[in-house]
């Protein structure tokens, strides 16, 4: 049964018509991933002299300990952002004398497989050979490394759960906020130090094997939190009515009627976007990654922010939602392209209805991020730089990702196991759109003029917004001379 | 009045559709028959633009409509559940096709009136997304939506498919009297011989993608397509 299922896996990517924009993804994340465990194991081995050498700490093994749960806590952000899951469609297999239990081994077995499912022992080995085992022996070295492992899979089974069930909600993001908010107030009244909490816990993984037990048995607990909860997911209809109740409210702008079909277009899409689980996780992570900046502006009081950062962060806080709903722009509506096709509306139309949304959305997270203007005015004016840069330049090559062999995404299809969310290969995507603004801004800054360079964004971002009826023309162009080929391929499941 | 000439469509190995020569009147009703593969949903999506044909061309009122919008004011159109948009409710999608055609409430009214012996009370006003819907009940809301803009063309691929009998029998009814009332052509496909030359009064037969046999007039239409199908 195994090769099977696994096989049948490969068929769908092999035989899928975006298999070579997943093959192109799948070889850069392989290298970018290459790039990480060498870092990850020259970190490790760095580890020790950073925390004697550089903190002067006496006791790089207590040191470290005590850094440990602000590790796992980063951990199940990086998890959270960068680990898609996999997506079996059981819908077939359901009706065959296949065990429904296997079903579900084998889904939360394939999610395992995973980089960041191991990256903790490119991190922490060096370290345990060198310093623990010399301290401790041997045994409690691979004691220490193998607990510390059981509870990173722990987050990782945590996060499968959290990202299947309460990504979507509002409590999710409360969960989230709040628990970081905690964190932090936690730390700053001194309720109690993270690290102090940590540091204890720890040690005691040096003396026994009490840790490692816990570790497996809190793994066994998640691990049955998911199987319990994938059988229950089993009947994809109760998922989706469970889902659906409560979002029949009629939403949509009445304002946008003003607007012609271009506006009934964009109220279409603002459906779109609202009744379905997909596109609205997608909107609450954007409204999340709003939050972004206040982790790195915070120091800014005490000293410079190199432009670099700030222009990621303008680009990402302006653009997130942009570069993740939009590289599947015309996926989306991929279910009713034939519709789109034969009602009495233009591809430019159509384009056009798609390039406003974009548009308005990164208007409005400028809008979001003004207050951000506390920590000063040089980051207002990049991130006003960044958004019309997002909306002038990069929403061009955002429509053109989404034209590269787009594959339909089945909206209707509300299974839980069949939801990969966010992952690494959508950030990737972002490469470009992260990296053009740099194409402009480092010959200026090179020469000294930083301030130049961010005043030439910003005009050939106003420079792309003023010609958009003729940037639109070529892409509608080119939209319509792959029409018949995206048409045919949404017409396959 | 669609006009179809020398036209073909290649795919790997083998020719879908390969039509010379094929003209349709703008009072006709229009019936194609033919056994799987045949290539009666090609041509219908080679009529709305939705495949390129490989050579020839197809004409809507004297124009190409390859790369052309203007057909797709008076022609009505459903094929597949690829014309249905699925997370809205059935109201929501009929009033955003209508605005698409100038529709005001009242003509949505006057619309909603004509369907609704079709409709028997399970569409309108239920408050269920087209994606929760059953098969015929999708059926139904296509259909319904290919008659907004009173479009002078309908095209349908297999109407009766997926309908209860009663369903069936009020479509029937309901293509004819709006046929009666104003200039109205249809292109029907379907493999129920009986629905079809009662709904047609020209039959054509489409085996391997080329035309068999062109039948006109309904009378001895079904005999005729018995024997062929027989064989």
């Amino acid at each position: 049964m195994l090769p099977t299922l696994l096989s049948h896996g490969w068929k769908k990517l092999s035989r899928s018509i975006s298999f070579e924009r997943e093959m192109v993804t799948t070889v850069l994340l392989g290298l970018f991933v290459v790039i990480m465990a060498g870092y990850a194991i020259a970190l490790g081995y760095a580890i020790v002299p950073i925390i004697t050498k550089t903190l002067s700490e006496d006791d790089p093994i207590n040191f470290l300990n005590g850094f440990l749960l602000y590790y796992f806590v980063v951990e199940f952000v990086l998890r959270y952002f960068m680990q898609n899951l996999p997506v079996l469609d059981i819908q077939p297999y359901l009706h065959l004398p296949v065990k429904r239990n296997y079903l579900v081994h084998f889904f939360l077995g394939k999610s395992v497989v995973h980089f960041l499912n191991i990256i903790v022992f490119f991190l922490f080995t060096p370290f345990a050979l060198k310093v623990v085992a010399n301290m401790y022996g041997f045994a409690i070295a691979i004691n220490w490394l193998v607990a510390i492992w059981f509870f990173s899979l722990v987050i990782h089974f945590l996060v499968v759960l959290f990202k299947k069930k309460l990504d979507d909600t509002f409590l999710g993001l409360l969960i989230i906020v709040g628990l970081f908010s905690f964190l932090g107030a936690a730390d700053y009244f001194g309720w109690f130090k993270l690290s102090e909490v940590s540091r204890k816990l720890f040690s005691i993984n040096t003396k026994s094997y009490f840790p490692l037990v816990i570790g497996l048995l809190l793994l066994a607990v998640t691990y049955w939190l998911n199987v319990r909860f994938f059988l229950l997911s089993m009947h994809p209809e109760e998922i989706g009515t469970q889902k659906r109740s409560d979002s029949r409210a009629s939403y949509g702008f009445s304002f946008l009627q003003n607007f012609g079909v271009v506006g009934e277009l964009v109220n279409l899409e603002v459906k779109l976007i609202l009744r379905n689980k997909r596109p609205r996780t997608l909107l609450l992570l954007s409204i999340f990654l709003l939050l972004y900046g206040l982790m790195f502006y915070r120091g800014s009081t005490k000293e410079k922010i190199p432009d670099v950062l700030l222009f990621g962060i303008g680009i990402f806080m302006t653009g997130a939602f942009s570069i993740n709903y939009g590289q599947f722009l015309f996926s989306w509506q991929g279910g009713h392209f034939d519709f789109t096709n034969t009602r009495p509306f233009s591809m430019r139309h159509y384009l056009e209805s798609k390039y406003w949304l974009l548009s308005a959305v990164i208007f409005i997270c400028f809008l979001l991020t003004i207050p951000y203007v506390y920590f000063g005015w040089r980051i207002l004016i990049v991130n006003g730089a960044m958004m019309l840069f997002n909306m002038g330049v990069n929403v061009y090559i955002i429509m053109n990702i989404g034209l590269w062999d787009p594959q339909k995404i089945n909206l209707s299809k509300g299974s839980a196991f069949n939801w990969e969310g966010v992952g690494a290969a959508q950030w990737l995507m972002a490469l470009p759109l992260v990296l053009s603004p740099f194409v402009i801004y480092l010959p200026f800054s090179l020469s000294g003029y930083p301030n130049v360079g961010i005043f030439s964004l910003a005009m050939v971002g106003l420079a792309g917004i003023i010609l958009h009826p003729y940037l639109l023309n070529r892409t509608a162009k080119r939209l319509l001379d792959k029409k018949y080929t995206i048409a045919a391929g949404f017409r396959k499941d | 009045m669609v006009s179809i000439s020398n036209l073909k469509k290649n795919y790997k190995g083998y020719t879908a559709v390969d039509i010379e020569q094929l003209t349709i009147s703008p009072t006709e009703s229009f019936g194609l028959v033919g056994n799987n593969g045949a290539g009666k949903t090609t041509l219908f999506r080679m009529i709305l633009d939705l495949i390129r044909p490989t050579e020839g061309e197809i004409q809507i009122n004297g124009k190409n409509v390859q790369g052309n919008d203007e057909w797709k004011m008076y022609v009505g159109s459903y094929l597949d559940e690829n014309f249905l948009i699925p997370y809205l409710t059935p109201e929501e999608y009929f009033q955003f096709v209508g605005k698409l055609h100038g529709y005001k409430k009242d003509d949505l009214q006057a619309f909603y009136q004509k369907f609704e012996a079709l409709f028997n009370g399970e569409i309108i006003g239920k408050n269920k997304y087209i994606q929760d819907l059953s098969k015929g009940n999708l059926k139904k809301v296509g259909i319904a939506a290919s008659f907004i803009g009173s479009p002078q063309i309908i095209v349908l691929d297999e109407p009766f498919e997926n309908l209860d009998p009663t369903s069936q029998i009020r479509l029937k009814d309901l293509l004819h009297t709006e046929r009666k009332q104003r200039t109205l052509s249809y292109l029907i496909s379907s493999h129920d011989l009986t629905h079809v030359t009662e709904v047609c009064e020209r039959t054509v037969i489409l085996e391997k993608g080329k035309i068999f046999k062109d039948i006109r007039g309904s009378e001895n239409a079904l005999a005729e397509l018995e024997e062929y199908f027989k064989g």
